[in-house]
């Protein structure tokens, strides 16, 4: 019998102290929890009504993150999809087209599903990078939804439905709260406590070292575009149902403020980091910041610099960065003591 | 984030000068502006002020809304009434959702520009549940909408479009004639009505006319170039004697695509809206037949009045209510009359 040795890497941390260290030091949400931390502290000053008014708060909050949570399992794998506001437009179009209320959602769910797949054979099966291969298809998806749509909005058949569809359930939980809610705690089950989730870290990490091990690569990828794309068609029949009408050039704020909560949210665009939680902060400190910036009445430009800060604090604060910033001063102070000397 | 916090302090302080400091642009001829007055008269009297949100889909980033916004805030200052401005950039999911701000925070009322009419029934609702009264400025909600308002002020959109298809009919005098058309952002209310404006007065009107193809410019000069570059190409230039844009930028970017094919614009029968900075010296240099006029003063102003009323129980919900419909005078603007103050552009 051959004997297995073990090798450790480090003092094993045995305080409670120690372990919380090092548990810090796993999570990539630290910096959207600080954040986070600063913009509910201005805000209560500022615009306290974004707590007592929360139900609003909760939908914007449940608007930008429901797509910024499909939008996570491809980030995590390191590709980017930049097709979802335009699967989101698409699948609304698709929807509101079809009289029957119940088969237009599963026809734009099935709509989503194919466009999942679609990115997903662009980028593992042919290669192309998954930037170009989504930046297609959001053209061609937007093209899409103005000929479904005559280029009109179009208004479902059934507006009362609709309407009813917008009323809270519970308290102030809509069904789109209660959607958001549900689809957050399936990703974060999925990448945690799933194998094939957990997966998408090691595909994200080192794609090669991935290979080596076993891990199915293209099938991963195609499960994260197929979760993508489910989750934008998802927030565009939720748009369709809420707005009694869907808009062919629905989405157009939506792809930007879902990559900025995703990244707020401390996930790493290269993948292998982040996490599902991560992403809820920086939906969460995104929502609240708009319904605040929106209560103040500031102008879209001046939000659009709020916005741009955080997303640059939010990047420039990563320790991997502000490692490397250190070790450019470091050895850029020696080569100059080298010069003098 | 303190940084944050002075912007938020800076912005708001920078909103509060606004509103004291921006001038007053009372247009005498008009019975709404004299309405607006006399209201301004008891609002002065009774000292009241009023919370009210203005849920806009454009704002200092777009010329109408820079020209239309000072007058707006001013004659809020002078009515009393505290204005939220929100801009969804023509956005109508965000727009929605500005709206259920608008609402949480109950003011006394809400002032709406609807970015997608479609989409907007949800909102009225919302505001209509909340007691709160909603005044619709620019672009008109759809009719079947029109009930839970207290009215419109800004406007007729499609009479717009018919007054510059009146001004082309009128300088073909009976030629046949091909022309392109150039309409604003698909979807729009603004850009539908005034595209269906045009094209149905031109059926009606004078058949000679044949529009051979259209594309959306999206109010914007250089798309309106490449637009009408290609609408060029795809018909044939020498079947093309004429062009209309919904608006004098869009008109801007057609005529640049005349010039860059080496053709002198004053040979071809050309009409668009909005009487603008961009437009009139376009019409007296003879490159723009003509023209339609659009206050931008006339529409912000308006909009306060108008909520004013809603909120002072001038006007009820509805639009049976004498004054619940305000529509901007949109005189033509010809070589005529280019130069005349009353036509003297806004923005």
């Amino acid at each position: 019998m051959s004997e297995t040795q073990s090798i450790q890497i480090g003092q094993r941390e045995t305080t409670f102290l120690g372990k919380l260290r090092v548990t810090l030091a796993r999570r990539t949400e630290g910096r959207g929890v600080v954040l986070l931390a600063l913009i509910l502290g201005v805000v209560s000053f500022t615009q306290p009504l974004v707590f007592t008014a929360y139900p609003v708060s909760l939908g914007r909050i449940a608007l930008i993150g429901l797509v910024a949570l499909g939008l996570t399992a491809v980030i995590l794998m390191g590709e980017l999809d930049l097709s979802v506001a335009s699967t989101l437009a698409v699948s609304g179009v698709v929807m509101a087209l079809i009289p029957d209320v119940r088969l237009g959602i599963i026809v734009a769910l099935g709509a989503g599903l194919v466009i999942g797949v679609i990115n997903a054979f662009f980028v593992a099966v042919v290669g192309i990078n998954s930037f170009i291969a989504t930046l297609g298809m959001l053209f061609a998806l937007r093209g899409l939804a103005y000929i479904l749509s005559d280029e009109a909005p179009v208004r479902l058949t059934n507006t009362d439905a609709g309407i009813a569809f917008g009323m809270p359930l519970l308290g102030p939980i809509t069904p789109r709260v209660l959607i958001f809610i549900l689809a957050f705690f399936a990703l974060q089950i999925f990448v945690t406590r799933v194998k094939a989730g957990r997966e998408f870290f090691a595909v994200g990490g080192n794609r090669q070292a991935a290979y080596d091990a076993g891990i199915p690569v293209k099938r991963r990828i195609f499960t994260g575009f197929i979760i993508s794309g489910f989750v934008a068609s998802l927030a565009g029949v939720i748009n369709t149902l809420e707005r009694t009408a869907a808009d062919p050039r629905a989405g157009l704020t939506v792809l930007l403020a879902s990559f900025a909560a995703a990244i707020i949210g401390g996930n790493y665009l290269k993948g292998g980091r982040g996490s599902i939680v991560g992403t809820l902060i920086g939906a969460t400190a995104l929502g609240v910041l708009q319904v605040a910036l929106t209560l103040s009445g500031i102008q879209v430009p001046v939000q659009n610099i709020f916005i741009g800060v955080i997303l640059l604090l939010a990047v420039t604060t990563d320790p991997a960065n502000l490692r490397a910033v250190l070790g450019s001063i470091r050895s850029l102070r020696q080569g100059r003591a080298k010069a003098q000397s | 984030m303190r940084k944050s916090r002075i912007g938020l302090t800076s912005a708001a302080l920078v909103a509060v000068a606004g509103l004291t400091l921006a001038g007053c642009a009372a247009a005498d001829e008009e019975v709404a502006a004299t309405d607006a007055a006399d209201t301004t008269e008891e609002a002065a009297a009774t000292g009241e002020t009023y919370e009210v949100y203005a849920l806009l889909p454009q704002g200092n980033d777009q010329a109408y809304g820079t020209t239309y916004l000072p007058p707006m805030e001013a004659m809020a200052a002078e009515l009393g009434i505290n204005l939220t401005i929100t801009n969804s950039e023509y956005d109508g999911d965000k727009q929605a959702s500005e709206c259920e701000v608008a609402v949480a925070a109950m003011p006394d009322g809400i002032i709406l520009w609807p970015a997608i009419a479609d989409t907007i029934r949800p909102c009225l609702e919302l505001a209509n549940a909340a007691g709160i009264p909603i005044w619709v400025t620019n672009a008109d909600v759809n009719p079947e909408d029109a009930d839970l308002t207290y009215g419109y002020s800004g406007t007729d959109s499609y009479g717009q479009g018919a007054a510059s298809a009146e001004i082309m009919c009128e300088i073909v005098d009976g030629a046949d004639v091909g022309i392109i058309q150039i309409n604003g952002v698909t979807g729009n209310s603004v850009a539908t009505l005034r595209g269906n404006g045009f094209s149905e007065t031109i059926a009606a009107n004078c058949p000679n006319v044949t529009i051979l193809a259209e594309q959306p410019g999206d109010w914007v000069p250089d798309k309106s170039q490449i637009a009408a570059s290609e609408m060029l190409t795809a018909v044939g230039i020498e079947n093309v004697q004429g062009m209309y844009a919904a608006d004098d930028s869009m008109i801007k970017g057609g005529i640049d695509a005349l010039k860059a094919r080496g053709l002198d614009p004053a040979d071809f029968f050309i009409t668009s809206i909005g009487g603008t900075f961009l437009g009139n010296p376009l019409v007296v240099s003879g490159e723009l037949d003509g023209t339609i006029f659009q206050s931008s003063s006339w529409d912000g102003e308006n909009a306060v009045v108008g909520i004013f009323r809603a909120m002072t129980g001038e006007t009820s919900q509805g639009r049976d209510d004498e004054g619940s419909v305000l529509y901007m005078p949109n005189p033509k603007v010809t070589a005529a009359n280019a130069s005349d103050p009353e036509v003297a552009p806004e923005w």
